[in-house]
């Protein structure tokens, strides 16, 4: 089982390298739903399995296909994936600096422990934090709340402000 | 711009720094930030051609990176101490990456790098509101975590932004790069009393912002962003021309204006602190940025008004006076005398 953990967490920060050393958009997108999967994988394994299902479902089901419809806007002919050498040099370059930064963590912070907390309660107490979170929100935490739902509005309102134009705006592709 | 929009930008626009200025989680402060950059970006690319677009472009990169860092340090604070209050940031190394975030959001020196860009690439309006609006909310929590930041680094990053500001503004004619060298130098002088003394950080922050408000909406009256084309516009406004002058000395910090009191204040708390050399060099530096304010009075008001003019006039067309030019401009001007009253405020 630890195994498992592991390998959901080496998959999870190996996509999301993946991500942000792909030479293009189209396969970063592709790296991006694997990583968040493997993420998903770790949360379940974390005690949170309600927050798996919400994250897969919404995140991936939703937001993601809106990014991958959004990375096919600035459309490359002959994308490079990480066939070519220049591909791999990045990826090598990226895992290099992302397992330099995780050994320099360990040092300052430490890494024993990994994996022993979870989001279950113990005993007699019976309360699932992730389920009964979400009705926080909407109680304890409703001017957040609030707060949250008008900056994913404005955030709308911006992005349709910028792309608006057809070829004489911001996006000439479109 | 369609009006629901512009609706919604605006009030987002206000909300947003508000939002941090009155928060004490750091969550909230970072959501404060998020929303005031995420509503100036329709505003800075509203015209559409491609230098306001890669203004947007370059505004967003810098101010979602600072924010990223903002999470990052406020994230490793809570994981350290278990709280997300903003004033209790105890651990280091949060303090140094949350100076660095801000120093990023302000403009500060050697993270200045976007800001005259920025301002040159969009209107004079939204200058005004990059320059005066935006600083409040990283100020405000500068302010708010000044006791746990670390002194030397701020009156390091004090100098150089008063440095380069100096010296950036010495080869500019334009006017938007003036008022943007004009916002790095004023940045360093608040930074370099942050930790000594919030109170004076925050009081040049108020008069900072009347004068460049001032400033700015004198340019927009006379409808011009070079100094070639301001020489000749004394024309439509004479009055204008003489309070440009005097504010433009204010903001040099030259007695007996209203500029000239953060900067004595400055000054006085430093050497109250046994910091002489550092009094010194902050008090020479700025005559780097008192040259090109005086240049730009020099070839404005100074040489060629009033008399008959033998060159090209500009096209006279109906100015739009803006009315509340005259109290800013006496504020900005006269204030010096009630600096006792001003030092009461907190």
């Amino acid at each position: 089982m630890m195994y498992f953990m592991f390998l959901f967490g080496f998959c999870f920060v190996f996509w999301m390298v993946g991500v942000s050393c792909n030479p293009s958009p189209y396969y970063g997108v592709l790296s991006l739903v694997l990583g968040a999967a493997s993420g998903c994988g770790v949360l379940v394994g974390m005690g949170g399995s309600f927050m798996s299902l919400v994250l897969f479902l919404i995140y991936l089901g939703g937001m993601l296909v809106v990014f991958a419809y959004s990375s096919a806007l600035v459309a490359e002919p002959y994308p490079v994936g990480w066939g070519s050498l220049g591909g791999l040099v990045y990826v090598v370059g990226f895992v290099l600096l992302v397992s330099g930064l995780v050994i320099m963590g360990s040092f300052l912070y430490g890494v024993e422990g990994f994996g022993e907390a979870t989001a279950d309660g113990v005993g007699l107490y019976v309360i699932r934090l992730d389920f009964s979170g979400v009705s926080w929100f909407y109680y304890y935490g409703s001017v957040m709340f609030l707060i949250s739902g008008w900056g994913l509005l404005l955030t709308l309102f911006v992005v349709l402000e910028m792309v608006r134009g057809l070829s004489c705006g911001t996006l000439h592709s479109i | 711009m369609n009006p629901y929009a512009s609706m919604i930008i605006t009030s987002s626009l206000i909300m947003g720094p508000l939002l941090t200025v009155s928060s004490n989680h750091w969550i909230l402060a970072w959501t404060g930030l998020e929303i005031s950059t995420l509503a100036i970006i329709p505003l800075i690319a509203k015209q559409h051609h491609p230098r306001a677009i890669e203004a947007a472009t370059k505004y967003f990169l810098t101010q979602a990176t600072a924010s990223t860092l903002i999470l990052f340090s406020s994230i490793m604070n809570a994981w350290t101490l278990g709280q997300w209050d903003i004033t209790q940031m105890s651990n280091n190394t949060s303090c140094i990456v949350l100076t660095t975030a801000l120093a990023i959001k302000l403009g500060l020196a050697p993270f200045h790098f976007w800001l005259p860009e920025v301002l040159q690439g969009t209107t004079t309006m939204t200058a005004l509101i990059l320059t005066t609006w935006q600083k409040l909310a990283p100020l405000s929590l500068l302010v708010m975590t000044s006791q746990s930041l670390n002194t030397p680094l701020m009156l390091a990053l004090g100098l150089t932004s008063a440095l380069t500001g100096g010296w950036y503004g010495l080869n500019q004619t334009q006017l938007r790069k003036i008022m943007a060298s004009s916002s790095i130098a004023h940045l360093g002088w608040m930074t370099t009393i942050l930790t000594l003394s919030p109170k004076l950080t925050l009081l040049t922050f108020y008069t900072y912002t009347i004068m460049t408000s001032t400033t700015f909406l004198m340019i927009k009256t006379l409808e011009t962003n070079m100094m070639s084309v301001m020489m000749t516009s004394w024309t439509k406004l004479p009055t204008l021309n003489t309070m440009m002058m005097l504010t433009l000395m204010s903001l040099a910090g030259l007695p007996p204006l209203t500029g000239f009191m953060p900067k004595w204040l400055i000054l006085q708390e430093l050497t109250k602190q046994h910091m002489f050399i550092m009094a010194t060099a902050m008090a020479l530096i700025s005559l780097l940025s008192l040259f090109f304010y005086l240049r730009i009075s020099y070839y404005t008001t100074i040489t060629l008004p009033p008399n008959s003019t033998n060159y090209l006039q500009q096209w006279r067309h109906k100015t739009n006076k803006k009315p509340y030019l005259a109290m800013m401009t006496m504020l900005s001007v006269t204030l010096l005398p009630i600096t006792p009253t001003l030092l009461t405020i907190p």
